[in-house]
């Protein structure tokens, strides 16, 4: 069915796994990087894990959040391959994971709704390492100001967390389509908030 | 802003600490805070909540992230392979090509770049499709569309049989358009999928729509490529009797990439 396995086909069930990714960065490594490619590999290094945490608060596992993350490098690449705008480039990785984020977790929730549960979504739950929202139970035992910043509406929260990965405000408001006023409110408001608890626990 | 007989409102101690007080209010703010000492004492509240909540952040999140080789080497595997297949770079050496030689009548130019123009929105439009909705909605098909469907067979042909065997394999290109169409992709460019059986023929699965959907192979991590994997490993356990026929057809039509990480024992593919 695909070239690329055509040699493993044969082989039967010890399949050579270690042999495909080699295959794959050979692959990777035998062609010259295009400017665009090295641009999106050197965004992947400085961005990636600031992408993965900003995906993560929306209580959608590791593995999906690296599904996300990869989709939108490969989306920046065609972005550049077209000639779009390479201003604010961080803002627009931001963007692209926060929406495809969105969309990932009402699928998520539209089939755990529809569906009931088999053998192999059981074992699917029993695979996860812990979860964000699992993270977070234990987190309101120990951890008190992230279990209030997880109470707070979800656009503060974004704001909050887009805040905490390094964007300024214009950016902030880029992303979740909001006036700079407006992202000033919800951060003030929010630290307000955590000082509150803090003091309180205190 | 209140007046500086007032004291500093938290939101501006705020724009102050990240830098982002408008330019008119910088001075204003800057001299009550050098006087005030209560403003001081709520900016560095502030900013002791700041710290608790980064730290706290980081101890929780950081310990989940992955070492970042494998996903790396995958992206530069796919931007290759991208990089390769991109018309943008084909026509914009034409483009160049074309206006070097000046032979080239203005007409057949003018022609040329209207087509160059109309290609490249077309491409457009077709990649935006790929790159959000549907490159999440098809890494796994839709169960209403595509609840798999399988044909009576048994156990000796399907071991038997040749792998890869093509004839059995073969979806009529009517057939792929009108997969393509239920699937809302209607003018979907063949290379960019494959029109796959949900249920694998070489496991039993038909040749009928309720087991085709379109599966991007270049998009997600969960791509076509590794889901034949996933067939080869529960062809050879069927066929080794360490697993039932049935149970690999229901397990692979149920949810594959539940499947797949349940029979490699991994979070992502290999």
């Amino acid at each position: 069915m695909s070239d690329f396995l055509f040699g493993m086909r044969l082989r039967g069930p010890g399949i050579d796994t270690a042999g495909i990714l080699a295959k794959a960065v050979q692959k990777a490594s035998d062609h010259s990087y295009s400017e665009n490619e090295t641009e999106v590999i050197r965004l992947f290094d400085e961005y990636r894990n600031r992408l993965l945490r900003y995906t993560l608060g929306f209580g959608l596992s590791i593995h999906d959040a690296e599904e996300i993350v990869q989709e939108v490098f490969l989306s920046l690449f065609r972005h550049l391959q077209l000639g779009r705008p390479r201003d604010n480039l961080r803002g627009w990785l931001f963007r692209v994971a926060h929406n495809l984020a969105l969309k990932l977790r009402e699928a998520r929730h539209a089939r755990l709704d529809s569906e009931e549960l088999s053998d192999v979504v059981a074992d699917r739950q029993v695979d996860l390492s812990p979860g964000p929202e699992q993270l977070l139970v234990s987190a309101q035992r120990q951890k008190c100001l992230l279990a209030v910043v997880h109470a707070l509406p979800e656009r503060d929260q974004c704001c909050l967390q887009l805040r905490a990965e390094g964007l300024r405000y214009r950016e902030i408001a880029d992303v979740l389509d909001m006036s700079l006023g407006a992202v000033s409110n919800s951060l003030s408001r929010s630290i307000a908030r955590l000082t509150q608890a803090d003091r309180e626990v205190t | 802003m209140r007046s500086e007989e007032f004291h500093l409102s938290d939101q501006d101690l705020l724009l102050a600490l990240d830098g982002e007080l408008p330019d008119s209010h910088i001075e204003r703010v800057t001299e009550h805070l050098a006087a005030c000492w209560d403003c001081r004492s709520r900016r560095s509240q502030l900013e002791n909540t700041i710290e608790k909540f980064v730290k706290e952040r980081h101890a929780v999140l950081d310990p989940q992230l992955p070492a970042e080789t494998g996903r790396r080497a995958l992206l530069k595997a796919h931007l290759s392979e991208l990089a390769s297949a991109s018309p943008s770079n084909f026509w914009a050496k034409s483009v160049r090509g074309l206006a070097q030689r000046k032979s080239v009548a203005a007409g057949l130019a003018a022609a040329l770049a209207l087509s160059v123009a109309a290609s490249i929105m077309l491409y457009r439009s077709h990649r935006q499709i790929v790159s959000y909705d549907d490159a999440l909605a098809l890494m796994e098909p839709s169960r209403k569309l595509t609840p798999g469907a399988v044909r009576e067979i048994n156990l000796r042909d399907i071991c038997d049989a040749p792998q890869n065997e093509d004839a059995a394999r073969v979806v009529p290109a009517s057939l792929q358009q009108e997969v393509f169409r239920e699937y809302g992709i209607e003018g979907a460019h063949p290379r960019d999928y494959e029109v796959d059986f949900l249920i694998t023929p070489e496991l039993g699965g038909s040749n009928d729509i309720h087991n085709l959907w379109p599966e991007p192979y270049r998009s997600t991590v969960w791509n076509a490529h590794v889901k034949d994997e996933l067939e080869d490993l529960l062809r050879a356990k069927v066929c080794n009797g360490e697993l039932e026929l049935a149970t690999a057809q229901r397990d692979i039509s149920y949810d594959w990439i539940s499947a797949y990480k349940k029979y490699f024992h991994t979070d992502k593919p290999l």
